[in-house]
Protein backbone atom coordinates (compact mmCIF):
# COMPACT_ATOMS: atom_id res chain seq x y z
CA UNK A 1 0.00 0.00 0.00
CA UNK A 2 1.25 3.23 -0.62
CA UNK A 3 2.11 5.62 2.29
CA UNK A 4 0.59 8.92 1.96
CA UNK A 5 -1.47 11.33 5.39
CA UNK A 6 -4.65 10.54 3.50
CA UNK A 7 -4.39 6.66 4.34
CA UNK A 8 -4.81 6.86 7.70
CA UNK A 9 -8.06 9.53 7.54
CA UNK A 10 -9.19 7.26 4.51
CA UNK A 11 -9.36 4.27 7.31
CA UNK A 12 -10.72 6.23 9.72
CA UNK A 13 -13.47 7.03 7.27
CA UNK A 14 -14.25 3.88 6.00
CA UNK A 15 -14.39 2.41 9.01
CA UNK A 16 -16.93 5.15 10.13
CA UNK A 17 -19.09 4.43 7.20
CA UNK A 18 -19.25 0.67 7.19
CA UNK A 19 -19.74 0.77 11.56
CA UNK A 20 -22.39 3.18 11.10
CA UNK A 21 -24.52 1.48 8.17
CA UNK A 22 -24.53 -1.61 10.24
CA UNK A 23 -26.12 0.13 13.42
CA UNK A 24 -28.31 1.85 11.21
CA UNK A 25 -29.68 -1.18 9.76
CA UNK A 26 -30.24 -3.00 13.16
CA UNK A 27 -33.38 -0.86 12.87
CA UNK A 28 -36.00 -2.42 11.49
CA UNK A 29 -37.07 -0.39 8.70
CA UNK A 30 -40.86 -0.70 9.14
CA UNK A 31 -40.00 1.91 12.62
CA UNK A 32 -39.55 4.58 9.56
CA UNK A 33 -42.95 5.54 10.66
CA UNK A 34 -41.95 6.55 13.62
CA UNK A 35 -39.63 9.55 14.36
CA UNK A 36 -36.07 9.80 14.22
CA UNK A 37 -35.51 9.63 18.48
CA UNK A 38 -38.58 7.97 19.42
CA UNK A 39 -37.19 5.26 16.19
CA UNK A 40 -33.83 5.08 17.85
CA UNK A 41 -35.13 4.38 21.58
CA UNK A 42 -37.35 1.88 20.19
CA UNK A 43 -34.56 0.36 18.00
CA UNK A 44 -32.08 0.14 21.15
CA UNK A 45 -34.86 -1.88 23.17
CA UNK A 46 -34.87 -3.93 19.87
CA UNK A 47 -31.75 -4.42 20.42
CA UNK A 48 -31.36 -5.41 23.98
CA UNK A 49 -34.57 -7.63 23.28
CA UNK A 50 -32.50 -9.33 20.79
CA UNK A 51 -29.49 -9.59 23.05
CA UNK A 52 -31.17 -10.81 25.95
CA UNK A 53 -33.44 -13.79 23.56
CA UNK A 54 -36.24 -11.84 23.72
CA UNK A 55 -39.06 -11.88 20.57
CA UNK A 56 -38.37 -8.58 19.18
CA UNK A 57 -41.51 -8.41 16.91
CA UNK A 58 -44.17 -7.98 19.50
CA UNK A 59 -42.33 -4.65 20.52
CA UNK A 60 -42.25 -3.78 16.66
CA UNK A 61 -46.07 -4.43 16.49
CA UNK A 62 -46.36 -2.50 19.99
CA UNK A 63 -44.55 0.31 18.52
CA UNK A 64 -46.07 0.69 14.82
CA UNK A 65 -49.27 0.63 16.78
CA UNK A 66 -48.52 3.94 18.85
CA UNK A 67 -47.44 5.52 15.97
CA UNK A 68 -50.57 4.18 13.46
CA UNK A 69 -52.83 6.09 16.81
CA UNK A 70 -50.58 8.78 16.92
CA UNK A 71 -49.23 8.73 20.47
CA UNK A 72 -46.48 10.69 20.88
CA UNK A 73 -43.08 9.17 21.05
CA UNK A 74 -42.70 9.05 25.04
CA UNK A 75 -46.07 7.04 25.51
CA UNK A 76 -44.25 4.75 22.65
CA UNK A 77 -41.07 4.44 24.48
CA UNK A 78 -42.77 3.25 27.73
CA UNK A 79 -45.15 1.12 26.24
CA UNK A 80 -42.57 -0.59 24.38
CA UNK A 81 -40.10 -0.84 27.60
CA UNK A 82 -43.05 -1.90 29.59
CA UNK A 83 -43.72 -4.71 27.03
CA UNK A 84 -39.87 -5.86 26.80
CA UNK A 85 -39.95 -6.21 30.61
CA UNK A 86 -43.38 -8.62 30.56
CA UNK A 87 -42.15 -10.53 28.21
CA UNK A 88 -38.66 -10.79 30.62
CA UNK A 89 -40.45 -11.55 33.43
CA UNK A 90 -42.39 -14.39 31.31
CA UNK A 91 -39.63 -15.91 30.16
CA UNK A 92 -38.38 -16.39 33.68
CA UNK A 93 -41.70 -17.76 34.58
CA UNK A 94 -41.73 -19.69 31.75
CA UNK A 95 -38.54 -21.31 30.83
CA UNK A 96 -36.12 -20.71 27.81
CA UNK A 97 -37.90 -23.18 25.39
CA UNK A 98 -40.88 -20.89 25.40
CA UNK A 99 -41.89 -19.65 22.01
CA UNK A 100 -42.44 -15.86 20.94
CA UNK A 101 -46.31 -16.87 20.69
CA UNK A 102 -46.06 -17.80 24.33
CA UNK A 103 -44.04 -14.78 25.83
CA UNK A 104 -46.23 -12.38 24.38
CA UNK A 105 -49.09 -14.69 25.95
CA UNK A 106 -47.70 -14.65 28.76
CA UNK A 107 -46.49 -10.92 29.23
CA UNK A 108 -49.91 -10.18 28.99
CA UNK A 109 -51.35 -12.61 31.48
CA UNK A 110 -48.78 -11.31 33.83
CA UNK A 111 -50.11 -7.67 32.88
CA UNK A 112 -53.24 -8.88 33.57
CA UNK A 113 -52.62 -9.79 37.44
CA UNK A 114 -51.43 -13.75 36.88
CA UNK A 115 -48.54 -14.74 39.22
CA UNK A 116 -45.37 -15.61 37.88
CA UNK A 117 -45.78 -19.24 39.56
CA UNK A 118 -49.18 -19.74 37.88
CA UNK A 119 -47.14 -19.21 34.55
CA UNK A 120 -45.08 -21.69 35.45
CA UNK A 121 -47.47 -24.00 37.03
CA UNK A 122 -49.17 -23.93 33.66
CA UNK A 123 -46.25 -25.16 31.90
CA UNK A 124 -45.80 -27.98 33.87
CA UNK A 125 -49.45 -28.80 33.67
CA UNK A 126 -49.94 -28.47 30.39
CA UNK A 127 -47.46 -30.22 27.31
CA UNK A 128 -49.17 -28.05 24.52
CA UNK A 129 -48.40 -24.69 23.41
CA UNK A 130 -49.08 -22.54 26.06
CA UNK A 131 -50.63 -19.50 24.20
CA UNK A 132 -54.48 -20.01 24.20
CA UNK A 133 -54.19 -20.96 28.08
CA UNK A 134 -52.54 -17.87 29.12
CA UNK A 135 -54.95 -15.38 26.48
CA UNK A 136 -58.01 -17.41 28.12
CA UNK A 137 -56.84 -16.52 31.43
CA UNK A 138 -56.03 -12.57 30.37
CA UNK A 139 -59.61 -12.39 28.59
CA UNK A 140 -61.36 -13.38 31.47
CA UNK A 141 -59.67 -11.04 33.91
CA UNK A 142 -60.58 -8.47 30.87
CA UNK A 143 -64.02 -9.45 31.77
CA UNK A 144 -64.30 -9.42 35.31
CA UNK A 145 -63.16 -12.76 36.84
CA UNK A 146 -61.21 -12.80 39.60
CA UNK A 147 -57.44 -13.49 38.65
CA UNK A 148 -57.34 -16.63 41.23
CA UNK A 149 -60.51 -18.01 39.76
CA UNK A 150 -59.44 -17.65 36.54
CA UNK A 151 -56.43 -19.20 37.17
CA UNK A 152 -57.69 -22.05 38.85
CA UNK A 153 -60.67 -22.90 36.03
CA UNK A 154 -57.27 -23.06 33.58
CA UNK A 155 -54.76 -24.61 35.36
CA UNK A 156 -57.35 -27.21 36.36
CA UNK A 157 -58.70 -27.51 32.38
CA UNK A 158 -55.39 -27.20 30.84
CA UNK A 159 -53.96 -30.56 30.90
CA UNK A 160 -56.71 -32.45 29.27
CA UNK A 161 -58.57 -29.64 27.29
CA UNK A 162 -57.51 -28.65 23.72
CA UNK A 163 -57.43 -24.98 22.44
CA UNK A 164 -60.78 -24.60 20.83
CA UNK A 165 -62.40 -26.13 24.06
CA UNK A 166 -60.57 -23.44 26.31
CA UNK A 167 -61.62 -20.72 23.66
CA UNK A 168 -65.14 -22.24 24.19
CA UNK A 169 -64.81 -22.15 28.01
CA UNK A 170 -63.85 -18.27 27.74
CA UNK A 171 -66.35 -17.50 25.49
CA UNK A 172 -69.33 -19.15 27.57
CA UNK A 173 -68.28 -17.70 30.92
CA UNK A 174 -68.35 -14.36 29.10
CA UNK A 175 -72.20 -15.32 27.99
CA UNK A 176 -73.01 -16.22 31.40
CA UNK A 177 -71.60 -12.99 32.30
CA UNK A 178 -73.46 -10.65 30.18
CA UNK A 179 -76.45 -12.53 31.27
CA UNK A 180 -76.28 -11.39 34.88
CA UNK A 181 -74.38 -14.06 36.66
CA UNK A 182 -71.41 -13.38 39.18
CA UNK A 183 -68.14 -13.75 37.03
CA UNK A 184 -66.38 -16.46 39.28
CA UNK A 185 -69.77 -18.57 39.70
CA UNK A 186 -69.65 -18.33 35.70
CA UNK A 187 -65.94 -19.11 35.48
CA UNK A 188 -66.65 -22.15 38.02
CA UNK A 189 -69.83 -23.27 36.56
CA UNK A 190 -68.32 -23.19 32.74
CA UNK A 191 -65.12 -24.72 33.47
CA UNK A 192 -66.93 -27.79 35.04
CA UNK A 193 -68.93 -28.05 31.72
CA UNK A 194 -66.37 -28.16 29.47
CA UNK A 195 -64.26 -30.53 31.63
CA UNK A 196 -67.02 -33.39 31.11
CA UNK A 197 -67.69 -32.13 27.45
CA UNK A 198 -63.97 -32.10 26.10
CA UNK A 199 -64.36 -35.18 23.80
CA UNK A 200 -67.93 -34.89 22.56
CA UNK A 201 -67.62 -32.53 20.04
CA UNK A 202 -64.16 -33.25 18.70
CA UNK A 203 -65.36 -33.62 15.03
CA UNK A 204 -67.15 -30.25 14.64
CA UNK A 205 -64.57 -27.79 14.78
CA UNK A 206 -62.52 -26.11 12.20
CA UNK A 207 -65.54 -26.23 9.28
CA UNK A 208 -66.08 -22.25 8.93
CA UNK A 209 -63.96 -19.13 9.56
CA UNK A 210 -62.55 -18.44 13.18
CA UNK A 211 -64.14 -15.43 14.89
CA UNK A 212 -62.49 -13.44 17.67
CA UNK B 1 47.38 -56.13 -21.15
CA UNK B 2 45.48 -54.21 -18.83
CA UNK B 3 46.45 -49.98 -18.06
CA UNK B 4 47.30 -48.81 -14.94
CA UNK B 5 43.82 -47.64 -12.80
CA UNK B 6 45.33 -43.63 -13.03
CA UNK B 7 45.53 -43.85 -16.69
CA UNK B 8 42.09 -45.59 -17.08
CA UNK B 9 40.80 -42.53 -15.04
CA UNK B 10 42.73 -39.96 -17.06
CA UNK B 11 41.78 -40.77 -20.05
CA UNK B 12 38.14 -40.87 -19.81
CA UNK B 13 38.19 -37.58 -17.79
CA UNK B 14 39.98 -36.23 -20.89
CA UNK B 15 37.34 -37.40 -23.56
CA UNK B 16 34.35 -36.08 -21.25
CA UNK B 17 36.25 -32.81 -20.91
CA UNK B 18 35.84 -32.04 -24.40
CA UNK B 19 33.32 -29.82 -25.21
CA UNK B 20 30.16 -31.58 -26.78
CA UNK B 21 29.23 -30.81 -30.69
CA UNK B 22 25.57 -30.18 -31.55
CA UNK B 23 24.37 -29.53 -34.61
CA UNK B 24 23.73 -25.93 -35.78
CA UNK B 25 20.63 -26.82 -37.12
CA UNK B 26 18.78 -28.63 -34.15
CA UNK B 27 17.51 -25.32 -33.22
CA UNK B 28 15.98 -24.42 -36.62
CA UNK B 29 14.87 -28.02 -36.95
CA UNK B 30 13.10 -27.64 -33.29
CA UNK B 31 11.23 -24.65 -33.99
CA UNK B 32 9.90 -25.93 -36.90
CA UNK B 33 8.66 -29.32 -35.26
CA UNK B 34 7.28 -26.75 -32.55
CA UNK B 35 5.71 -24.99 -35.27
CA UNK B 36 3.91 -27.37 -37.34
CA UNK B 37 1.90 -28.72 -33.77
CA UNK B 38 -1.87 -27.82 -33.51
CA UNK B 39 -2.18 -24.76 -31.57
CA UNK B 40 -4.59 -25.32 -28.24
CA UNK B 41 -8.49 -24.21 -28.27
CA UNK B 42 -8.65 -21.87 -24.99
CA UNK B 43 -12.65 -21.52 -23.74
CA UNK B 44 -13.46 -18.88 -22.76
CA UNK B 45 -14.03 -19.54 -19.38
CA UNK B 46 -10.39 -20.57 -19.57
CA UNK B 47 -9.12 -17.46 -20.64
CA UNK B 48 -11.39 -15.68 -17.90
CA UNK B 49 -10.12 -18.06 -15.40
CA UNK B 50 -6.51 -16.76 -16.62
CA UNK B 51 -7.37 -13.43 -16.71
CA UNK B 52 -8.63 -13.78 -13.00
CA UNK B 53 -6.10 -15.39 -11.95
CA UNK B 54 -3.02 -13.35 -13.43
CA UNK B 55 -0.78 -11.80 -10.73
CA UNK B 56 -1.68 -8.46 -10.28
CA UNK B 57 0.27 -5.12 -8.62
CA UNK B 58 -2.29 -3.14 -6.74
CA UNK B 59 -2.24 0.23 -5.25
CA UNK B 60 -4.71 1.38 -2.61
CA UNK B 61 -5.20 5.02 -2.93
CA UNK B 62 -7.23 6.70 -0.23
CA UNK B 63 -10.08 7.50 -2.66
CA UNK B 64 -9.99 3.40 -3.42
CA UNK B 65 -10.45 2.92 0.24
CA UNK B 66 -13.66 4.78 0.28
CA UNK B 67 -14.98 3.14 -2.88
CA UNK B 68 -13.90 -0.17 -1.42
CA UNK B 69 -15.97 1.14 1.95
CA UNK B 70 -19.08 2.27 0.09
CA UNK B 71 -19.19 -1.02 -1.42
CA UNK B 72 -18.60 -2.71 1.14
CA UNK B 73 -21.48 -1.07 3.14
CA UNK B 74 -23.90 -1.19 0.23
CA UNK B 75 -23.62 -4.90 0.42
CA UNK B 76 -24.72 -4.73 4.08
CA UNK B 77 -27.17 -2.47 3.70
CA UNK B 78 -29.01 -4.46 1.15
CA UNK B 79 -28.10 -7.58 2.61
CA UNK B 80 -29.57 -6.51 6.46
CA UNK B 81 -32.53 -4.96 4.58
CA UNK B 82 -33.58 -8.00 3.63
CA UNK B 83 -36.98 -8.40 1.09
CA UNK B 84 -38.99 -6.47 3.40
CA UNK B 85 -41.52 -7.11 6.50
CA UNK B 86 -42.07 -10.58 7.29
CA UNK B 87 -45.24 -11.75 5.62
CA UNK B 88 -47.11 -14.14 7.80
CA UNK B 89 -46.79 -18.38 6.94
CA UNK B 90 -49.82 -19.32 4.75
CA UNK B 91 -48.84 -22.63 6.40
CA UNK B 92 -50.39 -23.34 9.72
CA UNK B 93 -53.13 -20.76 9.25
CA UNK B 94 -56.80 -20.60 9.92
CA UNK B 95 -59.32 -17.77 7.90
CA UNK B 96 -60.13 -15.20 10.45
CA UNK B 97 -63.28 -13.22 9.65
CA UNK B 98 -63.79 -9.74 11.37
CA UNK B 99 -67.31 -8.11 11.16
CA UNK B 100 -68.46 -4.58 12.51
CA UNK B 101 -71.36 -3.11 12.50
CA UNK B 102 -70.99 0.74 11.04
CA UNK B 103 -73.92 2.15 9.26
CA UNK B 104 -72.78 5.45 8.68
CA UNK B 105 -69.09 4.59 7.58
CA UNK B 106 -67.63 5.72 4.47
CA UNK B 107 -64.29 2.87 4.85
CA UNK B 108 -63.31 0.82 7.41
CA UNK B 109 -59.96 -0.87 7.73
CA UNK B 110 -58.87 -3.39 10.22
CA UNK B 111 -55.62 -2.84 11.22
CA UNK B 112 -53.69 -4.82 13.97
CA UNK B 113 -50.14 -7.32 14.65
CA UNK B 114 -50.84 -9.11 11.87
CA UNK B 115 -50.81 -6.13 9.26
CA UNK B 116 -48.12 -3.83 10.94
CA UNK B 117 -51.02 -1.42 12.01
CA UNK B 118 -51.68 -0.25 8.73
CA UNK B 119 -54.37 1.33 7.54
CA UNK B 120 -54.04 0.46 4.15
CA UNK B 121 -53.24 -3.02 4.56
CA UNK B 122 -56.56 -4.79 5.08
CA UNK B 123 -59.26 -2.91 4.18
CA UNK B 124 -63.16 -3.96 4.85
CA UNK B 125 -66.03 -4.37 2.58
CA UNK B 126 -69.74 -3.98 3.16
CA UNK B 127 -71.51 -7.19 3.19
CA UNK B 128 -74.06 -6.03 0.26
CA UNK B 129 -74.00 -2.91 -1.09
CA UNK B 130 -76.30 -1.13 0.90
CA UNK B 131 -75.30 -3.29 4.31
CA UNK B 132 -74.18 -1.34 7.26
CA UNK B 133 -72.38 -4.43 8.10
CA UNK B 134 -68.64 -4.60 7.06
CA UNK B 135 -66.60 -7.37 6.93
CA UNK B 136 -63.17 -9.08 6.05
CA UNK B 137 -61.11 -12.56 6.12
CA UNK B 138 -57.75 -13.15 7.27
CA UNK B 139 -55.69 -15.83 7.21
CA UNK B 140 -53.87 -15.88 10.98
CA UNK B 141 -51.09 -18.03 12.58
CA UNK B 142 -51.78 -19.58 16.09
CA UNK B 143 -50.89 -16.63 18.59
CA UNK B 144 -52.59 -13.52 20.36
CA UNK B 145 -53.15 -10.37 17.99
CA UNK B 146 -54.16 -6.92 19.03
CA UNK B 147 -56.21 -4.90 17.03
CA UNK B 148 -58.79 -2.55 16.19
CA UNK B 149 -61.10 -1.45 13.69
CA UNK B 150 -60.39 2.22 11.81
CA UNK B 151 -63.42 3.89 11.04
CA UNK B 152 -63.11 6.61 7.98
CA UNK B 153 -59.69 6.94 8.66
CA UNK B 154 -60.38 9.18 12.08
CA UNK B 155 -62.19 6.89 14.25
CA UNK B 156 -61.08 4.00 16.48
CA UNK B 157 -63.63 1.28 17.41
CA UNK B 158 -62.78 -1.78 19.37
CA UNK B 159 -64.93 -5.25 18.05
CA UNK B 160 -67.55 -5.08 20.42
CA UNK B 161 -67.61 -9.06 19.77
CA UNK B 162 -64.18 -10.05 20.82
CA UNK B 163 -62.32 -9.67 24.90
CA UNK B 164 -60.72 -5.65 24.99
CA UNK B 165 -57.23 -5.29 25.41
CA UNK B 166 -56.34 -4.45 29.15
CA UNK B 167 -53.18 -2.91 28.17
CA UNK B 168 -53.98 0.26 25.83
CA UNK B 169 -51.81 2.80 26.94
CA UNK B 170 -52.53 4.53 23.68
CA UNK B 171 -55.60 5.91 24.49
CA UNK B 172 -58.23 4.16 21.94
CA UNK B 173 -59.93 0.78 22.20
CA UNK B 174 -58.16 -2.46 20.80
CA UNK B 175 -59.56 -5.76 21.37
CA UNK B 176 -57.72 -9.22 20.84
CA UNK B 177 -58.05 -12.42 19.03
CA UNK B 178 -56.92 -15.70 20.25
CA UNK B 179 -55.91 -18.20 17.65
CA UNK B 180 -55.01 -21.52 18.68
CA UNK B 181 -53.71 -24.52 16.92
CA UNK B 182 -55.41 -27.72 18.39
Amino acid sequence: MRGSPWSGAACLLAATLVTGTMAAQQIDPRLDRLDAVTRSIVGALVDSAVAAALPTEPLIQRALEGATKRATGEVIVAAVRRLAQDLAHARDALGGTASPGELTAGAAALRAGASPAFLTELRRTRREPLIVPLAVLTDLVASGVPVDSAAHAVVALASRTRDADLIEFRRAVERDIALGAPPAAATAAAAGLTAQSVDVNAGARQQRPGRP
Amino acid sequence: MFDQPDDAVERMARHLRQPVRIDPALDERVMRAIATLPTPVRSTAGVAWSWLTRPRRLTLTPLGMVAAAAALAAVVLLYRRGPGPPVLPRTDTRPFQFVLVAPRATRVSLVGDFNDWDATRTPMRRVRATSSLWSTLIPLAPGRYRYSFLVDGAHWRADPAAPAARDDEFGTPSSVVTVGGS
